[in-house]
């Protein structure tokens, strides 16, 4: 166990937390931020994504001594009021079903937006492969996803 | 289309009372309406469901509270549910609010998901309750005003009179309390809708995109413990013996400890299926601790012999023997080959079939297998508790809290009213989260350390602690005579450990001579429902063995179809046909006109057909498959679904779509083998998961528009999408394809 | 119904044998390249050539059978998406090689693969360096013969202008030492890293300093 600082959603948190543990457990049981999900543990189905210096890490492989000294956004962090783009477009769209890999699908749409604003259905293809949706929502997510490049042009991301 | 045979006495299921606060409470009974036409997926329910059950308030301040009484695990009825109460109650779409209602068997009765039931059980006494409530605002409306009644009308939400008076229905409410419960209700005409078919988006997306602790896993307390359970490493074996000194020694474990889950003798109901009934449990303060420390346990494991369970049920108590055999699957599939040759269970006969058989021009008999299936939700099962000597609360994911909480209170000793049991929004369900042994275990390990816990799986021991899809396979035979029409047709259908025949389904009641048989093999490997049960390897299997049948026929697959379902309409063989032909043959001729079936233009398609009807719905599609950097991949979809009147199109959409990506990815990578008893597969990894790189450009989807009383969506657009992938394989690659996955099949020819 | 992902002895022996013709092509070629550019007066020469190449070509052998190995075919794609497994298979979600070789928007490599390996089976292995080829130095060993891959290794157009010092450099490169430390489950090459390395400087010595030798002799 060691005293780590995880700067999580531009806030400092003091945990107390074992070097080797997954980013994903000290987000969920130890900072208490329940929207990053856990799927599989072993990097197959990125419901753990969160932005880790503004990459699409799998907190669930990424040891917590990794992200310190760095900026970790979680889904609760991405916008302040549920209007990045993407979480605009989800709800536009109404993508989910049951809704448990979103938040992970989310996270790594919007890496691949902020990179590429005006993605083809290939890009999307290539971005989001890593992130499964066990209800099938893969096309809405597409859809989705270039919506949300739309809303994007009209109103960038700031930041 | 009101179906009047099935009323009641309406004063018997609507109970008006004023709120606490001010305000109308209006107490319905969700379920007295509910009747199943196919008694094979009706569902039992005792007498006192029947009663008043379940509610809605108009508060003061105009909010209208729904209790929502189904878990919901993206089925969407979070949204739909409500929307036939704001149908006929006329409210203002934006003043619902709907909440998750807690296990209540008194007020809220059986509150299962599953079966495609929630809709079709609801429609009628949602839109009777709707009608009623707003029937007493316009009542304490004209007693207010001093107006006729019938001079009251109402919009969004608003009492409105000719004279230019107008309250909002909250300012109403309270009065409206003391109104009686009108007697005679006059519903809308669906032409008259405004709520209904006009789609809505889901009531929770906003809490989903902003990472809301919604889901099972996302509950906690102070104080909470987390539990794992160490399984055996396959089925058939139990625990011997264990060392949890190094355990022990690990940061945060708090205790290490076997229990059992059933004692001897417990009677079990139909859903209390566990896969091992050894606890081997640590505890300890967070999740990845005792990830860790559960790594360091030393654990002994035995083969656990024949076991015997004891089942209770109406019947009364009977044993039933669970094999002890470490099974594996290369021996099931020669088990499979020997039981298919002996004499079987006649499931249904028609007319004269083995003389058919014997006279017949041409005989086609095929055989189709299909592996054991994970469920894979994406949220694996887990589930809180804290039990104490009195009383005993729980929450998580689960689809059945009506079978659950009996199994409690034997386990507890404690008696129903004490347990409470909160539905937290399920990370999928398919069927799986109908078995709760995970919530019982969670409550035996909270009483055995005194604290609230968690209990969580891993993906792991999700997927190798399972209730799969059976294993099955079927041979089909079809007779045709010098004309090339088919006279007769024999289903033996077999599997480990269930057989997945449902005899009285297209084409029976449209063949003269017709057979159905099953058979099956005990197992210790634990089966259960998967997304439309035994219907997911029939529609595959027989729209498989149907497209060939047609070919040799020398039909076209929908117009073969169809000239059997205009038989079956006109003079139907037998009296027990599930289905009805003609909404059968609608989702046929719908998705031939809209994918432009036989028509020039989709050349560069090879397309595959497939229909089925189950859970009281029909579903057609036509796949397209286009081969693409060598690999064929289904490149566009059309789908024709009959579900009666579709509550929430785009949600409805929503579900099609995705049930057709299930099918298309289950069918090319669902299995799950086993060797010794160990499963194969543990993660996604090595058990193949359906990507987006994968999934059709296109699933366009099309409802057979009637006034029917609505039925579900949930099971029925799942099945027939492995026979149409099937037969546009066919159409692919020149060969068909008997044995599920496709993929694996595939592979050996390339 | 699935029965074995192996796909049986027939498979490998086929390999083998192809494997084998492909050697047997390349010493030829390599003789007789030997043969074409050495003048034929000078005889001591010519046979020292041979044995340099018969040595050469052994070396080469365990060269590409250990370049062939899943542990480092599998960073070497024909395509643009990695490969998996030791019976390498297209990686599991398709990650694409992205113009750095490190992966593309939400899929880099860096996103899973972490700087060490991650405990457990079927998890994802680590280094800092994670990554395939790039885009404009793809060096495929994917689907190479013997002769293919040993041009294509030592052609500074498509090795990343590498020089014999630089690729005898190369052997003690990070990433390709992690293909001995691979992670829980998964076979190591088929030879030590050392018995790599001593055959991959024996081969690039004897081929280089041929061609250096070969190339003087070719100046007017």
């Amino acid at each position: 166990m060691a005293k780590i600082t995880l700067n999580i959603n531009k806030k400092d948190y003091q945990l107390e937390a074992d070097p080797q543990m997954p980013l994903l457990w000290a987000i969920r049981d130890l900072a208490g931020l329940k929207g990053t999900k856990y799927g599989c543990g072993v990097a197959q189905c990125g419901a753990c994504v969160v932005h880790l210096d503004g990459e699409a890490v799998r907190s669930c492989v990424t040891k917590v001594s990794r992200a310190t000294g760095k900026k970790v956004v979680t889904i609760e962090g991405l916008s302040e009021t549920n209007s990045h783009p993407v979480q605009k477009a989800w709800q536009e769209v109404d993508v989910p079903q049951c809704g448990y890999c979103h938040s992970g699908q989310i996270m790594s749409a919007a890496v691949l937006l902020r990179e590429k604003p005006n993605p083809t259905d290939q890009d999307i293809d290539d971005a989001m492969a890593g992130n499964i949706c066990r209800c099938g929502t893969y096309l809405r997510i597409r859809e989705a996803i270039h919506k949300a490049a739309e809303m994007q042009k009209k109103a960038p991301v700031k930041g | 289309m009101n179906n009047d045979k099935n009323a009641l006495d309406r004063r018997s299921f609507l109970k008006a009372s004023l709120l606490s606060g001010g305000g109308l409470m209006l107490s319905v009974s969700w379920l007295s309406s509910f009747k199943s036409a196919d008694k094979a997926e009706a569902l039992n329910l005792p007498d006192q469901w029947s009663q008043l059950n379940g509610y809605i308030q108009i508060t003061s301040d105009n909010k209208i509270r729904l209790i929502c009484p189904n878990p919901e695990f993206g089925q969407n009825v979070m949204t739909s549910l409500p929307m036939i109460v704001a149908e006929e109650l006329d409210a203002d779409w934006k003043n619902v609010v709907v909440e998750m209602g807690p296990h209540d068997p008194v007020k809220l009765g059986a509150q299962f998901t599953g079966g495609s039931n929630s809709v079709r059980m609801y429609w009628k006494p949602l839109r009777e309750a709707g009608a009623a409530a707003r029937q007493m605002l316009r009542e304490a409306a004209a007693q207010t005003w001093n107006v006729p009644v019938g001079e009251v009308t109402t919009k969004a939400g608003v009492l409105l009179h000719s004279s230019g008076k107008s309250a909002k229905y909250g300012e109403m409410a309270s009065k409206a309390a003391s109104v009686p419960v009108p007697k005679d209700l006059k519903l809308k005409s669906p032409k008259e809708f405004t709520v209904v078919r006009k789609s809505k988006k889901n009531v929770e997306v906003q809490k989903i995109t902003s990472g809301k602790p919604l889901f099972g896993l996302d509950y906690s307390v102070d104080g909470m413990l987390i539990a794992m359970i160490q399984h055996p490493p396959a089925f058939g074996m139990k625990l011997k013996s264990f060392d949890a000194a190094e355990t022990l020694k690990m940061s945060g474990i708090k205790e290490v400890f076997s229990l059992k889950l059933y004692e001897d003798g417990f009677e079990q109901g139909g859903f209390d299926t566990r896969s091992f009934n050894d606890l081997l449990v640590v505890v300890g303060s967070s999740t990845w601790h005792v990830m860790e420390a559960r790594k360091k346990l030393v654990a002994n494991w035995e083969p656990a012999g024949d076991q015997k369970d004891t089942m209770g049920g109406r019947n009364g108590k009977r044993e039933v023997t669970v094999p002890g055999a470490l099974e594996s699957t290369l021996i099931q599939m020669q088990q499979m080959q020997e039981y298919a040759a002996k004499p079987s269970q006649q499931l249904r006969k028609d007319g004269d079939p083995e003389n058919a058989f014997k006279n017949a021009a041409q005989v086609i008999e095929r055989t189709y297998n299909g592996p054991f299936l994970a469920h894979n939700c994406m949220e694996p099962m887990n589930f809180f508790a804290h039990v104490t000597e009195e009383k005993a609360l729980l929450a998580g994911p689960l689809q059945a809290p009506g079978w659950a909480e009996p199994t409690l209170a034997k386990l507890l000793n404690l008696p129903p009213e004490r347990i409470e049991i909160q539905m937290t929004r399920m990370g999928g369900g398919f069927g799986r989260r109908a078995y709760a042994h995970y919530l019982s275990e969670a409550a035996l390990i909270s009483r055995k350390v005194k604290a609230p816990v968690k209990l969580m799986y891993t993906r792991e021991d999700d997927m190798t602690y399972g209730i799969y899809r059976p294993m099955y396979t079927a041979t089909y035979r079809a007779a045709l005579d010098a004309n090339k029409n088919l006279i007769a047709f024999h289903v033996k259908g077999g599997g480990i450990p269930e057989h997945p025949i449902h005899a009285n389904r297209f084409p029976a009641g449209a063949v003269d001579n017709y057979l159905a048989e099953g058979w099956q093999i005990p197992s210790n490997i634990t089966i259960g429902a998967f997304r439309a049960p035994r219907s997911n390897f029939n529609a595959a299997a027989e729209q498989s063995f149907l497209d060939e049948v047609a070919e040799a026929a020398g039909k076209d697959p929908i117009e073969f179809r169809l000239e059997l379902l205009k038989r079956a309409k006109e003079n139907p063989v037998g009296k027990n046909n599930e289905y009805e032909p003609d909404r059968y043959a609608g989702v046929l001729k719908l998705v031939r006109d809209k994918s432009n079936w036989g028509k020039p233009g989709n050349e560069k398609y090879h397309r595959g057909v497939a229909a089925y009807f189950c859970h009281n719905s029909y579903a057609a599609h036509v796949v397209d498959m286009v081969t693409r950097d060598g690999q064929p991949y289904v490149d566009r979809v059309y789908s024709a679904m009959d579900c009666g009147i579709v509550i929430n199109p785009d949600a409805a959409t929503n579900m099609v779509q995705g049930a057709v990506v299930d099918g298309i990815g289950n069918s090319f990578y669902g299995e799950l083998t086993f060797k010794d008893g160990v499963p194969q597969k543990n993660n996604f990894s090595n058990y193949r998961m359906i990507r987006i790189n994968e999934v059709p450009k296109s699933i366009e989807v099309h409802f057979v528009e009637n006034d029917l009383d609505p039925t579900g969506l949930g099971e029925p657009p799942f099945p027939p999408v492995f026979g149409a992938v099937a037969n546009a394989m066919y159409k692919l690659k020149g060969k068909r394809y008997y044995n599920q996955p496709f993929r694996d099949e595939l592979e050996k020819t390339i | 119904m699935k029965q074995d992902l192996n796909k049986g002895p027939g498979y490998f022996l086929t390999r083998k044998a192809a494997m084998l013709l492909s050697l047997m092509i390349f010493i030829i070629s390599v003789a007789a390249s030997t043969f074409r550019k050495n003048p034929p007066t000078k005889e001591i020469r010519l046979n020292l050539a041979e044995r340099d190449s018969i040595e050469s070509v052994k070396a080469f052998e365990t060269v590409y059978k250990t370049l062939m190995s899943p542990r480092c075919m599998n960073c070497h794609p024909a395509g643009d998406v990695p490969l998996q497994g030791d019976d390498s298979h297209l990686h599991a979600m398709g990650p694409k090689r992205g113009v750095d070789g490190k992966g593309v928007f939400a899929m880099k490599c860096a996103n899973c693969h972490q700087d060490t390996n991650t405990p457990g089976l079927h998890t994802p292995p680590g280094n800092p360096e994670w990554h395939l080829p790039p885009a404009a130095m793809r060096m495929v060993f994917q689907g190479k013969s013997p002769h293919e891959l040993a041009r294509q290794l030592v052609d500074k157009k498509q090795n990343g202008n590498k020089d014999m010092k630089k690729l005898i450099e190369h052997a003690d490169d990070g990433l390709v030492l992690a293909g001995w430390n691979p992670g829980e489950g998964r076979t190591l090459p088929p030879v030590s890293h050392a018995e790599f390395k001593k055959a991959w400087i024996t081969w690039i010595q004897k081929v280089l300093m041929r061609r250096k030798n070969s190339f003087n002799l070719n100046l007017p």
